[in-house]
């Protein structure tokens, strides 16, 4: 079992993607076009592309909030124009402009986002639930950071997925941190992957800069729920190479982390850089061909951006918004 | 509604037992799941599992939050699940995902996919067991936006309720008095919807209106009957407290002029507080006397002996009424 050149090629195009698209999001939200946060990735945002490329419209997928899920849901297919114009409080956005960054695409089965960590492992269980009770060999793509498995939530939603077998990947971004407190000091043991044998399911650790190393893994996990085989929890270990949030000091317990060090860091394993290298190395393209996917991306977000500009802000009565609380 | 097949005597429980089955045979994307409740835990889940499998009625790992979780993603997937808390307050261990994320996932996402999903447990006091089981859970969800919230008096009430609640599209917190779960009383047979939103005079009356719901129902009606001739009370049931029927309450107090809330939750930040608040705002000249309020002190509950201290009660109720029916309005 490996990945076809379609897939190789597929992932390395959406990596590039959604590499630009957190640098544009990031300078969005600088010059005031966004609402609320942004946490960007930059650095760790090769997993949720290794995964998501590898997913069905009706497969269930709830993204990591880093970089907004950018990589998880333009991987998976999800038209980036509602979520971008959501995350600016306009009418034409996914949730006509009352959650910005809490989007919803349910027709892609993407249902909310929030700001409650820990809160998708139960949920997971719920979808899963639905997958196997349907039987057409839905999966379901559980996406976090490492702070969601210092939640009890995610204990219980590993019980309840290995009792029913449900078609669950388990996704641990581990970045080493939750916001400015390090996971070393949050967590008993290196590797939160080791979790899975005591719930009887495999867990892998995978290096999260090589989106093609995740994107193996998470076939086989996918094939595994597919087939009936049960969950899978999976941990990429990712770079930490910015703050946080946008616009907040990024430090370690109460010491600034040294930004010449981390832009060293991110030379050294930059997760575009790396794919690069390999697809050309192996004659997937061609230099040129790289930059033309990337000049692509540019032009796909500039359009993303026109649409998102040019819709009007979410603006309801009380009212208005009070008939709307109930279905 | 009208309902007229009124011919049999059957208990809460089992009344509440037969909106479930009915509506599990009617929609097989009910399911209901929860702790123990294949044993059952409570006769209001008898024989389920023997009808609809262990697919359907799922006794779950003890976690309410993944209980929770479960039953919202289904919901999402268009599935209509039933959870038992068993105790209502057990329903805390979930409560962000219940008050914030999944009451209110409807209108924050545009309100375009209902999250369809009943949620039910027992409140307790009477029985000496201690804030943890005694401790009426309604009021804290009618704090939050988004979770419709009933609270039935009756068997009959709790059976057209339990239907509405799981045909309801948004999710509806259905808690009921344990004290009455084995309350004898006629049911119709056939299946039938008592809307949330209704309320029902238990008891008319001219001279004052008493609000009271579950267990509360009965003291007023208790208290009621020992006035008997002297003061004519209204006992009005609201039904569901989410949504809240305030037309028919500022009706019945165009004919009584006086208003005393019975709430078996605490005074602070309670219902009570918010109706007697809200009759103010758009009854004030119904008013001849001022609201008398009959709630929960606020301290915990206390098990044992003392427990009965705290409660309100039919004395405690007819103690209100008598307050209110004694302030006359003076001057003009």
């Amino acid at each position: 079992m490996s990945l076809t050149k379609t897939q190789l090629k597929k992932i390395y195009t959406n990596l590039a993607r959604a590499d630009h698209f957190d640098r544009r999001m990031e300078a969005r939200m600088l010059q005031g076009e966004m609402v609320g946060f942004y946490h960007a990735a930059k650095g760790s945002i090769a997993p949720g592309v290794g995964l998501c490329s590898l997913l069905n419209k009706d497969d269930n997928l709830s993204p990591h909030h880093r970089a907004h899920g950018i990589a998880h849901m333009l991987s998976k297919g999800i038209d980036i124009k509602p979520y971008i114009a959501e995350h600016s409080g306009k009418i034409t956005g996914c949730c006509a402009g009352r959650s910005t960054y809490h989007f919803s695409f349910p027709d892609d089965k993407v249902y909310l986002m929030s700001a409650f960590i820990g809160y998708s492992p139960t949920l997971a269980v719920g979808w899963g639930w639905a997958a196997k009770r349907r039987n057409q060999k839905q999966v379901v793509a559980c996406c976090t950071g490492d702070g969601t498995y210092s939640q009890g939530r995610l204990h219980e939603s590993l019980i309840f997925a290995n009792n029913g077998k449900l078609p669950i990947i388990y996704l641990c971004e581990n970045n080493g941190f939750s916001m400015s407190t390090s996971t070393a000091h949050t967590h008993p043991v290196e590797d939160f992957a080791d979790l899975a044998k005591g719930y009887g399911m495999p867990g892998y650790v995978v290096d999260g800069q090589d989106v093609f190393a995740v994107a193996e893994v998470a076939q086989k996990a996918i094939k595994r729920a597919r087939n009936g085989g049960g969950p899978t929890l999976i941990e990429a270990k990712v770079l930490r190479s910015c703050s946080h949030s946008v616009g907040v000091p990024d430090k370690d317990g109460w010491e600034e982390r040294d930004p010449k060090e981390l832009e060293k860091e991110f030379n050294a394993r930059n997760p575009l850089r790396i794919a690069r290298e390999r697809v050309i190395a192996d004659g997937l393209f061609t230099l040129a061909e790289t930059e033309s996917i990337d000049e692509d991306a540019r032009k796909e977000f500039d359009a993303i951006e026109v649409f998102s500009d040019s819709g009007e802000l979410a603006d309801l009565t009380v009212d208005e918004m009070l008939a709307e609380v109930y279905a | 509604m009208a309902v007229t097949d009124k011919n049999r005597e059957i208990i809460f429980s089992e009344a509440m037992n037969e909106a479930i089955r009915q509506e599990m045979r009617r929609d097989d994307k009910v399911f209901m799941l929860g702790e123990s409740i294949q044993a059952p835990t409570y006769p209001h889940t008898s024989g389920l599992v023997q009808e609809f499998g262990a697919e359907r009625v799922i006794d779950t790992p003890l976690a309410e939050a993944g209980i929770h979780g479960m039953a919202y993603g289904a919901a999402l997937e268009g599935y209509r699940p039933i959870i038992d808390f068993m105790s209502s307050v057990f329903s805390y261990y979930a409560f962000a995902e219940i008050a914030i994320i999944a009451g209110q996932q409807y209108f924050m996402h545009g309100s375009k996919t209902p999250v369809p999903m009943v949620m039910m447990g027992a409140s307790g006091t009477g029985h000496s067991l201690g804030n943890d089981h005694a401790m009426a859970a309604y009021g804290t969800y009618l704090h939050h936006p988004g979770t419709k919230v009933v609270y039935p008096s009756t068997p009959q009430d709790a059976k057209g309720l339990m239907t509405a609640a799981i045909r309801d599209n948004n999710p509806v917190m259905f808690q009921w008095h344990s004290g009455m779960m084995m309350d004898r009383g006629e049911v119709s047979e056939g299946e039938f919807v008592i809307p949330l939103g209704v309320a029902e005079i238990k008891k008319a009356g001219s001279d004052v209106t008493v609000v009271a719901s579950g267990m509360m129902v009965r003291h007023s009606l208790k208290a009621a009957a020992a006035l008997a001739g002297e003061i004519s009370v209204e006992v009005l049931d609201p039904r569901s407290l989410e949504p809240f029927d305030m037309e028919a309450l500022l009706t019945s107090l165009e004919k009584t002029n006086r208003l005393v809330i019975v709430d078996e939750v605490y005074e602070s930040g309670g219902f009570a507080a918010t109706l007697s608040a809200r009759v103010m705002e758009q009854g004030f000249d119904l008013l001849d006397a001022p609201v008398v309020r009959v709630t929960l002190p606020n301290m915990p509950i206390p098990a044992g002996a003392l427990e009965a201290k705290v409660l309100p009660n039919p004395a405690s109720i007819e103690a209100a009424i008598r307050k209110t029916c004694a302030c006359r309005l003076t001057g003009g």
